[in-house]
């Protein structure tokens, strides 16, 4: 099977900062793969290597020919001062096939209404996107990234900062999305719990290393105390896997 | 009064002009947040002019109509290029290093108009010189706005697409740093043209105001722009008017007109509860 991104002893940083060092593995077809680590590791930093927007400092990062990705950013980066329809916004996923200066035309229009649609919100199309909830937003943002017909969706922290019935929703439409629509799905998140129950592959990010492995071989007690470094428990309930942090004296000054 | 205020219809009209240019461009600089961009490029182009009527005390220099607008674009774009690439980033935030330029290029620009031979750019620091306009400079104007305002109008989809949401427009192609360097030195351009007559207060409310005007009504952004544009023509047109029978200066009547109408269009926002 032809790799769709495939990581040669890449390096990725920031000027002279190295983020991470020595990245060494392949998104295949199918694959539903998430990054995981802790804030600041470079999980960001890889998805960008993956969109393209960050070029290696060293090492061959290969793409397969004729490959799209569908990005879904952080929330919080899409700015709320904008009055822009929801359909608007959705439309811009397909900014890419229509000519500079360019308008949209009746059929991106459509595949706008599809993608809102296979999300779920079709009837949200004509609302501002800042006076939706953050689940509603987020939903918006997956269709942005489907309207473009990828290969791949790329999700960056889909569930931060949502309450627990939203984050629920959103994980089991990008499940839906992968299972159901045959999409390959890479999805960044500092939550455990959530990536833990729902992708097939993780990869560790710390340390400006990737550890990549099937969820067990990642999620379990030895690793996760070596990478976060305070004791974890990982305990399964009705099949789902629960990473518990047990506390830690937090240096407070008495 | 209306005789009066025919003699100085050029003014009217160049008022408009910058104040619909302003406008459009003034959007992109409210929703980037970057009105403290606006204000450092004025003064950056406000100092150019002062650099070219000093140089041109010391004979080095042409002090002609031309030569001022040349040396402040070349000072504005120059300000833009440092803008646009986000320099000094690396050590101090984005925001102080366009605080730094901003006092920096007041004070020098002060400076040398101090010491320069000519005292004509003294208004152009702060109210300008609207009413000494005359029928070439507003043609000048239009000849410069006419063709920015028609690539913005062309170009909006790119332009309100890499302000919304860069990192996006990104994985989709876009070359974000080049389309805010268009961006960039379409503003400082509309700014250096701009300065010669309406100087840096009402250069920077033009940018700056009716856009917060239009946010405030607009309820899409095509409504953001259009609300804006008539902000500022209104505004320019009530400004203007009342000036010349009440003996005002006429630029500061503009801005203070442009004010009013955004706290219109916030207490309407309130009213609205949105």
């Amino acid at each position: 099977m032809t790799a769709l991104i495939r990581f040669d002893g890449v390096a990725l940083g920031y000027g002279r900062r190295a983020v991470v060092e020595q990245l060494d593995f392949s998104l295949e077809p199918g694959d539903f793969l998430g990054l995981v680590g802790p804030n600041g590791s470079g999980k960001t930093t890889i998805i960008r290597a993956m969109l393209g927007t960050l070029s290696p400092s060293a090492g061959r990062l290969t793409r397969a020919p004729g490959l799209r990705l569908g990005y879904v950013p952080q929330r919080d980066q899409v700015d709320s001062l904008y009055p822009l329809r929801v359909s608007d916004v959705v439309t811009m996923g397909r900014y890419d096939r229509i000519a500079i200066g360019r308008r949209p035309g009746p059929r991106d229009r459509e595949a706008a209404l599809r993608a809102l649609d296979q999300v779920g919100v079709a009837d949200l199309a004509d609302r501002l996107l800042a006076g939706l909830s953050g689940g509603q937003k987020q939903r918006v943002l997956i269709a942005r990234a489907l309207v473009g017909e990828p290969n791949v969706l790329v999700l960056d922290e889909p569930t931060n900062g949502m309450d627990l019935v939203s984050t629920t929703q959103i994980l089991g439409l990008v499940r839906d999305l992968h299972e159901q629509a045959k999409l390959t799905v890479v999805m960044v998140s500092h939550a455990l719990n959530e990536v833990a129950n729902y992708v097939a592959k993780i990869g560790l990010v710390f340390g400006g290393r990737l550890r990549l492995g099937a969820v067990a071989d990642i999620i379990n007690e030895p690793v996760l105390q070596s990478v976060y470094g305070i004791p974890v428990q990982v305990h399964s309930f009705d099949g789902h896997r629960v990473v518990v942090a047990r506390s830690v004296s937090g240096g407070a000054k008495r | 009064m209306i005789e009066t205020l025919l003699l100085f219809r050029e003014a009217l009209y160049g008022a408009i002009i910058i104040g619909v240019a302003c406008a459009v461009l003034g959007v992109y600089v409210v929703l980037r947040r970057i009105v403290f961009v606006g204000a450092a490029l004025a003064q950056l182009s406000s100092a150019g002019i002062a650099l070219a009527l000093w140089l041109g005390g010391l004979g080095l220099f042409g002090t002609t109509h031309g030569h001022l607008i040349g040396m402040s674009l070349l000072l504005t774009l120059a300000g833009a290029l440092f803008f646009g690439l986000g320099g000094g980033r690396r050590y101090v935030h984005h925001e102080a290093v366009i605080g730094v330029t901003y006092a920096a290029s007041a004070a020098v620009g002060i400076l040398l108009i101090a010491k320069a031979a000519s005292g004509e750019g003294h208004d152009i620091f702060l109210q300008g010189n609207v009413l000494g306009m005359s029928r070439h400079e507003t043609v000048e104007l239009l000849a410069v706005v006419i063709p920015i305002l028609g690539l913005h109008a062309a170009l909006a989809k790119e332009f309100v697409f890499v302000s919304f949401d860069p990192e996006t427009a990104a994985t989709l192609g876009y070359r974000v740093v080049r389309w805010n360097l268009l961006l960039y030195f379409t503003i400082g351009i509309v700014i250096a043209f701009a300065m010669q007559s309406a100087g840096v207060l009402l250069v920077f409310n033009f940018l700056v105001v009716p856009a917060v005007t239009g946010v405030l009504i607009g309820r899409t952004i095509g409504q953001v722009f259009a609300v804006s544009i008539a902000a500022a023509v209104l505004a320019a047109a009530v400004g203007f008017g009342a000036s010349i029978p009440l003996d005002l200066p006429t630029g500061p009547a503009i801005a203070a007109v442009s004010a009013l109408l955004a706290l219109l269009a916030w207490s309407a926002r309130r009213l609205r509860r949105e």
